[in-house]
């Protein structure tokens, strides 16, 4: 008596299952030539700056952390890699005025940072280096009220103006530098009580890490962000076979990162800036 | 016996026209109720009110007891309609039209698997519960739409015009359901309908025409009342028609070619010979029966008037069963 | 209680009813599925070039995703906004081919009939939007559960409000052939002023002031409650909003108790 009816509903339930797999197998359809360009080319093209320590070395041995890194994913994409220098990268606040193209670079790394501001104009890949403002002083503590320090804000584009805000509600003068070895001399002259600038920027000045202690601003007053690869917008395959290798490198990437000196834990390390009222020197170099 | 509706000087109108005009009737509970009258009457109007889906401008209905301006929802539970055109979900199977019936009515799954298989099987149509309706005949639709209206078990069955575009044999199939659920469940069954043979069974016979009731009362009764042998004559020819109508007072005519006249009150034989021997078509007695009693009442032909609007109806119910 | 059980499953008939009927129509199942198509797959690939840049620091429009990604969640709130407005077709046939007399004798009160009738409208459409999310790969969106969800229930929303708004536009429409026209003249005009292919506000993001377009086309969009509607369902997917976090799912929802109580003032008078 009780025939259920089951017929109605299997056609419906089928047509629905079949528009899911067609859905889901579009899906899979690449959305650009972009990795289909470098793999014909053979060449993955990686654009930095003359020199961004540690990501970026004018050394052969120790090329930096961006280059090594991406050697890895070239390798495993299957391509060679070519390095462009750009000493045009970073001379201007206008990376316009930078002029990379795409048919110069897949890849522009060596002080990108991942901010809102870049994701304007690339896509970028988190690596494992993080940056943000730090400050420079012989004791490592905060500028105290009515100093005098330094700032030299680099140009991974940070925010210039949470740093001044910053600098004027606890009352520090801020003497603003226009290079890092300006920065350096004024340090070692002792004419200022300490120096801020941006993490990197920090490590290219040179200075005698025995003598001076580098320390992050205190974080509930400055985001810091991830250094990234960037790639263009729209260059999606590529964008995913990156990716892919970055996640299958993993262990390896850790490593050399270790060997540059990016893989202390920050995480630790803004903990004990926390317990420590963010006054706790921070290694920067091993 | 209670009266299970009761309906109390009902006015309605659209627009400007007067649809209902000063209606009362009362319907006992357990008896068959017939509304019978020409397309246009009312009658429609009237079903529409007491089924709740239309408010009368004046007067009061109790269905099952209950008002059905002030609590309709209560009036509702005690109803089964069906409607003049179909109503049903043509894109969903049989089985599903009856589920949906049975949830709306709130019926709980048990009794609600219960009630479809005992409706199934009342009109004959287990065979087709999983077929998707749009495939269904007229008859079949009409089948389904009364046992959907008998899923809930209600006191009252209202049917409007239930066996409209079907064939005799799908109609007097149809009958024999509704004369077995009268006899089996204790159903009252309120018809609306214009075909004469479909009252002749009902208990209560109420005559409307234009808005109003005219008579009331057993078929048997009505015809000893009102019922009177007619004659009729097909006249072709315009001046013999003139002819007639002057000769007996009481002949009216009827439509554009025939007269009608009490048969007590014309002599047939006279008819048939000069001067109009020649101008006649055709002439026939027609015996009393609640066609006769409409005839008498209103002086028009019930059926005439209805057979082009009937052909509108049906051919607008093909194209519903389109989509 | 056995009024409230009896009110539950007359919702759940009405609204099971619509479900039974959208799995059965396969040209709105087409439709569905064509639209994300037409509109991630072709037009989407196909403008990506032209949204990229060429020169770093060099693009027209200067927002933190790309094209596709931006695309993306219009797509779905397309999908959605057919799929409810054409909803009303169903109100239509119910009323044309006599079905909701049907409904109307029931004991159901009408304030329960429409709950279900939009529910189950809410839920077709939130289905076809679902549907766009199977090409969230596609577009390089990435969701978490939580996000899903989120959107999932974000679309609902939405598509309670439109669907309401759709059998609005059902009661004051005679013909089904008169709402075909009628529904791809509102929809689309609609949608193109909702910042949902191009970003038309400036107020996008800064930069974005770069290209300006002309006042009236910017009050239009800001006028456009879909604007809204597309802003917080970017914000759900791809974390980037213009406006206020609150003010899209604030829009959304008075949309929806809106257009509903508008939507029962009317069927209670038919």
């Amino acid at each position: 008596m009780s025939r259920r009816p089951r017929h109605p509903w299997l056609r419906p339930a089928a047509n629905i299952g079949l528009i899911a797999v067609l859905l889901i197998a579009l899906s899979f359809l690449p959305p650009d030539n972009s990795l289909a360009e470098v793999q014909e080319n053979g060449v993955l093209k990686l654009c930095v700056p003359e020199s961004y320590p540690p990501l970026v070395q004018a050394d052969e041995d120790s090329p930096g952390f961006d280059v090594e890194l991406a050697g890895l994913i070239a390798q495993e994409i299957g391509v060679r890699l070519v390095v462009n220098v750009m000493p045009s990268i970073g001379r201007d606040f206008n990376p316009r005025n930078w002029r990379l193209t795409r048919g110069q670079c897949n890849i522009i790394a060596g002080g990108v940072a991942d901010t809102v501001q870049t994701q304007g104009f690339l896509q970028t890949l988190p690596t494992l280096a993080e940056t943000g403002w730090v400050g420079i002083s012989l004791d490592g503590s905060l500028p105290a009220r009515g100093s005098s320090w330094a700032v030299w804000p680099g140009t991974s584009g940070l925010d210039r103006l949470a740093l001044s805000r910053w600098l004027r509600e606890n009352d520090v003068k801020a003497r603003l530098v226009s290079s890092p070895t300006e920065l350096r001399a004024l340090l070692d002259r002792g004419e200022i009580d300490g120096a801020i600038t941006e993490r990197f920027a920090a490590s290219a000045t040179g200075i005698d890490n025995g003598k001076y202690q580098v320390f992050w601003l205190p974080p509930e007053s400055f985001e810091r962000f991830r250094m990234a690869l960037g790639l263009w917008k729209g260059d999606q395959t590529l964008y995913r076979a990156v990716r892919a290798a970055l996640k299958k490198l993993d262990y390896k990437v850790k490593n050399i990162g270790s060997e540059y000196g990016l893989v202390y834990n920050f995480r630790v390390t803004s903990e004990q800036l926390a317990a420590k009222n963010f006054t706790c020197g921070l290694a920067l170099t091993t | 016996m209670a009266n299970i509706v009761s309906v109390e000087n009902v006015r309605a109108s659209y627009g400007g026209t007067v649809a209902l005009d000063g209606v009362s009737l009362e319907i006992e509970e357990g008896s068959s109720f017939a509304l019978l009258g020409p397309n246009g009457a009312g009658k429609t109007t009237l079903m529409n009110i007491l089924c709740t889906l239309r408010a009368p401008q004046d007067g009061r209905v109790l269905v099952a007891g209950h008002d059905v301006v002030r609590a309709p929802r209560l009036a509702r539970r005690s109803i089964g309609v069906v409607f003049q055109t179909s109503s049903l979900d043509d894109r969903l199977t049989a089985r599903e039209n009856l589920n949906f019936h049975g949830l709306v009515h709130g019926l709980a799954p048990k009794r609600r698997r219960f009630h479809i298989e005992r409706v199934l099987e009342l009109v004959g149509l287990q065979d087709w519960q999983d077929e998707i309706v749009r495939t269904f005949s007229g008859g079949m639709r009409r089948r389904l739409e009364i046992a959907r209206a008998l899923m809930h078990e209600p006191r009252i069955l209202f049917l409007d015009e239930p066996t409209v575009g079907l064939d005799a044999q799908t109609r007097q199939q149809i009958w024999e359901y509704l004369d077995q659920l009268r006899t089996e469940r204790k159903i009252t069954i309120l018809t609306t309908t214009h075909y004469i043979e479909e009252v002749e069974d009902a208990d209560v016979v109420c005559i409307i025409d234009r808005g109003k009731i005219i008579a009331q009362g057993s078929p048997e009764a009505l015809k000893a009342e009102h019922g009177r042998r007619w004659v009729q004559a097909d006249v072709t020819h315009a001046e013999a028609r003139k002819a007639i109508l002057a000769q007996f007072p009481e002949a009216r005519p009827l439509g554009a070619r025939s007269i009608v006249a009490p048969a007590e009150s014309i002599e047939a034989d006279y008819l048939q010979t000069e001067p109009f021997k020649d101008k006649l078509t055709e002439i026939r007695y027609r015996e009393p029966t609640l066609e006769s009693v409409f005839l008498s009442l209103t002086g028009r032909d019930l059926r005439d008037r209805t057979d082009g609007e009937r052909e509108a109806q049906m051919a607008e119910g093909r194209r519903g069963g389109r989509r | 209680m056995n009024e409230a059980i009896g009110a539950v499953r007359g919702v759940y008939g009405v609204w099971l009813r619509e479900i039974t009927r959208a799995t059965r129509d396969r040209g709105q199942m087409i439709g569905g599925v064509s639209r994300p198509i037409i509109w991630l797959l072709i037009l989407g690939v196909g403008l990506n070039p032209y949204f990229r840049g060429e020169v770093y620091g060099q693009v027209a429009y200067v927002v933190p995703y790309t094209y596709l990604q931006f695309l993306f969640p219009a797509v779905i709130v397309l999908n959605i906004m057919y799929t409810s407005i054409q909803f009303a077709v169903s109100m239509i046939w119910d009323r044309e081919f006599g079905f909701l007399r049907e409904v109307l004798v029931s004991p159901m009160p009408r304030s329960l009939i429409l709950l279900g009738k939009v529910l189950g409208g809410a839920t077709v459409a939130t289905t076809h939007g679902g549907l766009v999310l199977l090409l969230a790969r596609f577009a390089d969106v990435t969701l978490s559960f939580g996000e899903m969800a989120a959107a999932l229930g974000f679309m609902f929303l939405l598509a309670f409000g439109l669907t309401s708004f759709g059998i609005i536009l059902a009661a004051r429409v005679r013909s089904f052939e008169g709402f075909g026209v009628f529904s791809n003249t509102l929809i689309l005009p609609l949608y193109f002023a909702s910042s949902s292919i191009f970003p038309l506000d400036p107020s996008l993001t800064r930069t974005q002031a770069v290209t300006s377009y002309p006042e009236w086309l910017v009050f239009l969009t800001r006028a456009n409650p879909m604007t809204y509607a597309v802003d917080a369902l970017r914000g759900i997917l791809i974390d980037f909003n213009q406006f206020p976090t609150v003010l899209g799912p604030a829009i959304v929802l008075g949309m929806a108790v809106i257009f509903f109580v508008i939507a029962l003032i009317d069927f209670n008078r038919t």
